[in-house]
């Protein structure tokens, strides 16, 4: 692939795709600063792969991959938010402040409970969350399916309590 | 709350999100054309001054023993020669430790699946416990590098026993250390400790990082 090409593609991909990155950045950093470092070495890292692409497999899956292993390991290299590619600006990445919802009690509490998660489990429930098939949760994280349901229905559960005791304590 | 009402829920915070999204087309064209940084660039300031003390501290030691060796052999505090020696060789092992782990980190490849990628990653930057396994090594030997021949034939008993203590206590100390600084004892109070600076918070997350992994059922693990 030459480089027009692969601009092209690139560009394409964030079109599409950009959704894939920022929510993936937003469920792993609440801090809109921390986000944009993020959604820029995820970017970073697209434009990296973009030529080891093979379009045998589900483009989504291959941007899901990349975007939560960069999320996972920016948080792990990460303690405060530190500037690292010289060139990038802040303005380069717009992202909202705060993204507030009409439901916000309920909202709050599901973004509470997916940040109080583990890297892991919240990976897993990003993608159950974008009704994503237990096939392809597979695929994204590497486990079997079998094991991708057994989880999510654990992480599930803790959730239904968290909402159940939020309701007993509004009733009381 | 049932699963239907989650995901609505879900969505509709992401509709909001979603809306504010937007990537600067000018951005995205500047990023195409950005010079990626190397292993180096990608490394914080601190690292990058502790290696570059290392290397220093490496050739400033390689250039004063060479001579030693070379010309003055014979001559030389054997006690001084061996020990800066076995010094600057562990410091330049650590070093060489240190720096391999940091290339084959920069070259994981992150489109495979995230639980492969994560344990492939959290496991390389967990072996910065060998570097630290490594420079601990050399503590014995900060307490013979001043010994000399003509101090030995002059000390009293007293001396002599201070001496020997304070270093067959360094010895045991770097052993025991050395054997002990290891996966294993992550959870034990004096390990969290030594390794509670905000310089080994990587390496504390990895060991959190390969714990959650662990909680996987290998047999479930695909290739």
């Amino acid at each position: 692939m030459d480089k027009p090409e692969q601009q092209q593609l690139f560009e394409q991909i964030l079109e599409l795709h950009k959704g894939i990155l920022f929510k993936v950045a937003h469920a792993y950093y609440p801090d809109a600063k921390d986000r944009q470092d993020l959604v820029q070495e995820m970017m970073l890292q697209i434009w990296k792969s973009i030529n080891r692409y093979d379009d045998q497999f589900k483009m989504t899956t291959w941007l899901y991959r990349i975007s939560l292993n960069v999320a996972i390991s920016y948080h792990r290299k990460n303690s405060t938010r530190h500037q690292k590619f010289s060139k990038l600006t802040d303005q380069m990445v717009d992202i909202p402040m705060e993204d507030k919802s009409d439901n916000e009690i309920k909202l709050n509490l599901l973004e509470q409970f997916i940040g109080e998660l583990k890297e892991i489990d919240k990976a897993l429930m990003i993608l159950y969350l974008e009704e994503k098939s237990h096939a392809e949760i597979a695929d994204i994280l590497g486990l079997s399916i079998s094991n991708v349901g057994t989880k999510i229905g654990r992480i599930k559960e803790q959730l239904k309590l968290k909402f159940s005791h939020l309701k007993s304590e509004s009733h009381e | 709350m049932n699963d239907l009402e989650l995901i609505k829920l879900w969505q509709v915070s992401q509709v909001s999100l979603e809306d504010n999204m937007k990537f600067n087309r000018q951005s995205i064209e500047e990023i195409t054309h950005l010079k990626v940084h190397g292993i180096l660039g990608s490394m914080k300031p601190f690292k990058k001054f502790a290696l570059l003390i290392g290397f220093l501290w490496v050739s400033i030691g390689v250039s004063l023993l060479s001579p030693i060796y070379l010309n003055s052999y014979s001559e030389a505090n054997k006690f001084f020669l061996f020990s800066a020696s076995i010094q600057v060789g562990l410091t330049a092992l650590a070093l060489l430790v240190y720096l391999y782990q940091r290339i084959t980190i920069y070259q994981v490849d992150l489109t495979e699946p995230i639980l492969r990628t994560q344990k492939k990653l959290a496991r390389l930057q967990a072996t910065t416990l060998w570097t630290a396994r490594i420079l601990v090594l050399q503590l014995p030997f900060w307490t013979t590098f001043w010994w000399n021949d003509t101090l030995l034939n002059q000390w009293g008993m007293w001396q002599w026993a201070i001496t020997l203590v304070v270093t067959l206590a360094s010895i045991g100390l770097a052993l025991w250390l050395f054997f002990h600084l290891t996966y294993e004892n992550r959870n034990k109070q004096w390990f969290q400790l030594i390794f509670s600076s905000k310089e080994w918070e990587p390496l504390m997350k990895s060991i959190a990082l390969l714990e959650q992994l662990e909680a996987y059922p290998k047999q479930e693990t695909r290739a």
